[in-house]
């Protein structure tokens, strides 16, 4: 469905993707972990069109997406909740998840959608009138999350939705990472929490300094030594 | 009880002090207006109950305004009357003026008070009538009044439809445009050259002010794409300069040589032997300084009393044929998709009746009362000399503006705007072009200031470059920012607040302040130089940049998100307080559970 082919992409003379090829098929959870830096949110908003790559290709269903403009690739079926989460803090929550929604041009089903998106999130029912700059860290990280579902996308683009999260929520941002792609949301999760990223993933890439180092199932990831000893603190 | 009254006693003064500088009549409809404005602002003040008990809580505010504003106005007929040296205002006058006064101050503040104990959507409704009435009847009792105030308003409302085109720009977009005041030129300039008889072009004023929009909308979108990678401070330099450069190319417009480059120079290069098409040579498109006087005006109806036959005519009544025919499509189609409410049909049948007025001569009667109504409603040619005319005008246009307006904003192309102006990057994570939406919203914004630029010229009947440089973008810009930068009410507020307040107000305090130097102080200076000094530097208009600059500092000290703010800006504008407002219930929660 997804698929990066030899992805270069620089910022000035900043060599941050050297030669990326990655593969997501539909209906998979595919994780891309990493260290700080790796250029893990470089590949998301590569294949988003928010910054263009040197040279390679990042192909959707056929179409090459390197060519295109943000707002086309969005367009096309591609939602990210982005790192940092970029909600509109001044607009409502009602007013963000409705912007999620802007792509589609067909909104029949917007009701529904939104009543699908708060049984996952009951929490941005409740402040549903509120201004999203004045949510918590953690109701912020839903409402990115909720605000790129209501796309109705493709493919979903999740960039470390477990940052900064207190325990207990990291595991309920990852119990509904998985309900999505049960009901056949194609997702690519960017995670630092690679133990987490791994154990609810089909297949994952481990990321170094703008390279794939290794690629594999998740389950053989997690035990591969090197993964172990780098990204899971096992000695 | 402090905080119910306080508005009482703001109000009353600042009406009574009004009627220092006006006299005669106007403490009757100063009164009036000082109802309205005191019974919008209270409503909000109390909760939703019973009309009566409404009524008794705003009742002392209401009398308070009231009984300071005719304890001053009787002041002013007494004392100072005398003291600028004027004669005495008739008895019957005062009486009169004053009781009208009064009842209209406690009136109206009542009546919007209790219309507060409907539910809101019928309050809003009631509001709005309340309104029209004062709006349609305001020239008819301005000229029985003899205070001759709506020539002037006229120019305010100009600078109600400058502001609310500004404000798609800044207030929805938020994108800071410096240089408006050229789209408000090149409405006024493609009027001026369409239809005056300097150039022998005399089009109808009906069909120049849509060009002039269109052509206002055309160049939002050519001087907008410059600006398109630009951001905050680089885009409001950018502006600044487009709006430098435009009047000053109005102004060197005076002779243009227009000639096909391909017969002129590239054939002849190769040594080809054409004659050269020449389209204009020497032409005095703009008059320079002189500027272009007369314009044409617009006159109703369209097809004129006793007009001959012939191909004007018929294509007038085209025209009409498709107008009509346009508005029978949309209403079979509201009739056969259900939509059968009595509000929507009669809609349809006024602007059907509205489409035969605009083009067809009614018959007079020979009975004054029937006949003086048709003469407001087809006037023949505007003139000067009747304003109610032009004022109905371009109320006219302020409802078509306001009516765009709010469906543009609640559009998808409105919440695109809202996006861009929140986080561009993020927008354009959402699907939302933002080279498209920006360059609409220029030209969208561009649109409103053809229309006020048609009308301005030919309300004024000419025009001068000078009337669009650097101030009146920054004029249109305070319009903008004193009612309420994103809000259609407070740009409407701010403009009528800042335009009354330069065009009656201060040439009133001008001569207010000449006949009281004139009886008191002048005549103990001895020194004939001083004397001349003080005389000519108490003049108010001299210093209307010095207020207008005064008034938008105060303001952004005391009230930034203006009069009448839009939610989100006074969000952004309040953050700090916002979120504390947000905690501090939170907590409250957290200690009860
Ligand atoms: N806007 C930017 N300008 C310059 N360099 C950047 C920018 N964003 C990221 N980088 C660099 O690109 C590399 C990859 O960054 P990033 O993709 O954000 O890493 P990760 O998300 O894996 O932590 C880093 O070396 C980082 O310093
Ligand atoms: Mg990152």
């Amino acid at each position: 469905m997804l698929e990066l082919k030899d992805v270069n992409t620089y910022y000035g003379n900043i060599h941050a993707l050297k030669g990326i090829s990655l593969t997501v098929n539909d209906g998979e959870i595919v994780t891309l972990i990493g260290s700080n830096g790796a250029g893990k949110s470089t590949t998301l908003r590569t294949i988003q069109g928010l910054i263009k790559p040197r040279s390679g290709s990042v192909v959707l269903d056929g179409v090459e997406l390197q060519k295109l403009p943000a707002h086309e690739v969005a367009t096309l079926g591609v939602a990210q909740s982005p790192e940092g989460r970029m909600i509109f803090p001044r607009m409502t929550v009602l007013e963000n998840l409705e912007m999620g929604a802007y792509v589609r041009r067909d909104l029949s089903s917007f009701q529904n959608d939104l009543e699908h998106a708060f049984t996952l999130f009951p929490r941005l029912k409740e402040r549903i009138s509120q201004k999203g700059g004045t949510l918590s860290g953690g109701e912020q990280q839903m409402l990115a999350m909720a605000r790129a579902m209501m796309a109705k996308p493709k493919i979903l683009l999740l960039d470390e939705p477990s940052m900064g999260l207190a325990p207990i929520l990291v595991e309920l941002i990852f119990d509904i990472i998985k309900k999505l792609n049960q009901e056949g949301t194609t997702i690519l999760l960017v995670e630092q929490n690679a133990l987490m990223a791994l154990s609810i993933a089909h297949r994952g890439y481990v990321l170094q300094t703008g390279e794939v180092v290794l690629a594999d199932k998740a389950e053989k990831l997690l035990k591969d030594p090197m993964v172990q000893k780098t990204y899971l603190g096992v000695e | 009880m402090m905080k119910i009254i306080r508005p009482g006693i703001t109000f009353g003064i600042i009406g009574g002090l009004l009627t220092f500088l006006f006299g005669g009549w106007s403490v009757a409809v100063i009164g009036c207006f000082m109802g309205l404005g005191l019974g919008l602002g209270l409503a909000g003040q109390f909760e939703r109950k019973n009309p009566l008990e409404l009524v008794k809580s705003a009742l002392p505010t209401a009398l308070i305004a009231g009984v300071i504003l005719v304890l001053l106005s009787l002041y002013q007929s007494s004392v100072v009357q005398e003291a600028i040296g004027k004669r005495p205002t008739a008895e019957e006058i005062v009486a009169k003026g004053n009781l009208i006064g009064f009842l209209g101050a406690v009136g109206f503040s009542l009546l919007l008070v209790a219309l507060h104990s409907l539910p809101e959507k019928q309050e809003q409704q009631w509001k709005i009538a309340v309104l029209a009435l004062v709006v349609i009847t305001f020239p008819f009792v301005d000229q029985a009044s003899e205070l001759r105030w709506t020539s002037q308003i006229i120019f305010a409302l100009i600078f109600v439809i400058l502001g609310l085109g500004l404000n798609i720009v800044v207030g929805y977009a938020g994108l800071l445009d410096l240089g408006y005041a050229a789209f408000f030129a090149i409405g006024a300039y493609t009027t001026g050259i369409l239809s005056s008889p300097v150039h022998n072009i005399q089009w109808n004023f009906w069909l120049v002010i849509w060009i002039a929009a269109a052509m206002a909308a055309i160049w939002g979108l050519i001087l907008g794409a410059p600006t398109l990678p630009l951001r905050g401070d680089y885009l409001a330099i950018v502006t600044l300069g487009f709006g430098e450069i435009v009047p000053v190319l109005f102004k060197n417009l005076i002779d243009v040589t227009i000639k096909e480059p391909l017969t002129c120079w590239i054939l002849p290069m190769f040594g080809a032997n054409t004659t050269c098409i020449v389209f204009t040579e020497h032409f005095d498109a703009t008059l320079g300084e002189k500027g272009i006087s007369p314009i044409g005006r617009p006159a109703l109806p369209l097809i004129a009393h006793g007009e001959p036959a012939g191909a004007a005519m018929t294509i007038k009544i085209v025209i009409m044929l498709v107008a009509i025919a346009i508005l029978g499509y949309l209403f079979w189609r509201a009739w056969s998709s259900g939509n059968r409410k009595p509000g929507v049909m009669a809609g349809f049948a006024g602007a059907l009746a509205a489409i035969f007025i605009f083009f067809l001569p009614i018959p007079r009667t020979n009975n004054t009362i029937i006949d003086s109504v048709l003469g407001i409603i087809q006037p023949g040619e505007f003139e000067s000399s009747r304003p109610v005319t032009w004022y109905f005008l371009i109320i006219g246009i302020i409802l078509l503006s306001i009516f765009i307006i709010r469906r543009l904003r609640d559009s998808r192309l409105g919440r695109a705007w809202m996006a861009i102006r929140e986080d561009e990057l993020a927008a354009a994570q959402m699907g939302i072009d933002p080279v498209k939406t920006k360059l609409l919203a220029f030209a969208m914004g561009a649109t409103f200031s053809g229309f006020a630029g048609a009308f301005y010229a030919a309300y004024i009947r000419g025009i001068f470059p000078s009337v669009f440089d650097f101030s009146a973008s920054i004029i249109i810009l305070c319009v903008v920012i004193l009612g309420g930068i994103g809000n259609i009410n407070g740009v409407i507020v701010g403009g009528l607040v800042l335009m009354t307040a330069d065009r009656l107000f201060l040439p009133a305090l001008k001569d207010f302040l000449a006949a009281f130097l004139k009886t008191t102080i002048l005549p103990s200076i001895s020194d004939p130089a001083v004397q001349l000094a003080v005389k000519d530097n108490a003049n108010p208009i001299l210093y209307r940049f010095l207020l207008f600059g005064l008034t938008l500092a105060i303001m952004m000290a005391v009230r930034p998100e203006g009069l009448i703010p839009n939610e989100q800006i006074r969000a952004e504008l309040h953050e700090k307080e916002a979120v504390a407002e947000v905690e501090a219930p939170k907590s409250k929660k957290g200690k009860k559970g």
